[in-house]
């Protein structure tokens, strides 16, 4: 109970949440690079927007509640089908460009997340061990 | 996320096999005879992909569901010297055009690499989120 109340205050549950988000994320987005060649085929995305609308006006709701007793586990991107590539002669709507970035930077994005959320454990485990390391 | 190794891998398989078919081409592009010494010229081959990994296809990926030939038709070479000319003086040779097949290797070949960098993303996550462990 008392770990619990530890590891769920502050900003960890919702770095945890990025993690999750840009994990799957990089799935759709492996998806699509697999699928450039692919007839008639449909780019997929999570809506970065959409999540981090949903992250804050949860964060919202969880600072004017008591502590704990508000979460982000129920929280998940919806998939769509963005149209911003050029629909090429074989139906696909690739664009390599928009792809090869959007996969470094949700790859920043989850190594940002991963790290920050080092830290605090790392802060978490110097407060524990009363020891500046 | 191990399983987005996966989906690249996949998508390496499938661009090395559509590989495969381009250098059939490119060899086959001056063959008029068949294995068995007749005049037939060599027909274009295209490879055919499909969404979805090859073991499972509602998991992420993509797969080659089958090689095809091109039924367009033979190209016409006027050629007296040759020994399968027509009465016109015509050879039949392969529907291939080399200009096709370089642009198709081109983008074979980037398809290939830019999933190989992705891998490489993958990995790097992968070590990031182990290293939350250590």
């Amino acid at each position: 109970m008392f770990i619990n109340r530890l590891i769920n205050q502050g900003s960890a549950p919702m770095l945890e949440q990025v993690a999750k988000f840009t994990s799957q994320r990089h799935g759709l987005l492996l998806d699509n690079l697999a699928n450039v060649s692919t007839f008639g085929y449909q780019q997929k995305d999570l809506s970065l927007d959409g999540f981090q609308a949903m992250l804050r006006e949860r964060s919202e709701v969880r600072q004017a509640s008591p502590p704990g007793s508000v979460g982000y586990d129920d929280i998940q991107a919806e998939v769509e089908n963005p149209q911003s590539g050029i629909l090429f002669h074989d139906g696909n709507n690739r664009s390599m460009e928009q792809l090869t970035s959007d996969v470094a930077k949700n790859a920043l994005m989850h190594n940002l997340a991963i790290e920050l959320l080092r830290k605090q454990f790392a802060t978490l485990d110097m407060a524990l061990k009363e020891r500046v390391t | 996320m191990f399983e987005n190794l996966d989906t690249s891998a996949s998508a390496l398989t499938a661009q090395r096999t559509r590989m495969n078919a381009i250098a059939a081409n490119v060899a086959g592009m001056n063959v008029t005879h068949d294995a068995d010494g007749k005049p037939n010229p060599y027909r274009r081959k295209f490879a055919i992909m499909a969404e979805g990994h090859p073991n499972d296809p509602d998991a992420p990926g993509v797969h080659i569901v089958s090689v095809e030939q091109d039924q367009s038709p033979f190209r016409k070479v006027l050629d007296w010297s040759h020994p399968d000319h027509d009465k016109d003086g015509y050879v039949k040779m392969p529907n291939i055009d080399l200009a096709i097949e370089m642009v198709d290797m081109m983008e074979a070949s980037r398809a290939y690499e830019a999933n190989i960098s992705a891998m490489e993303v993958s990995k790097s996550m992968m070590n990031a989120t182990l290293r939350l462990l250590a």
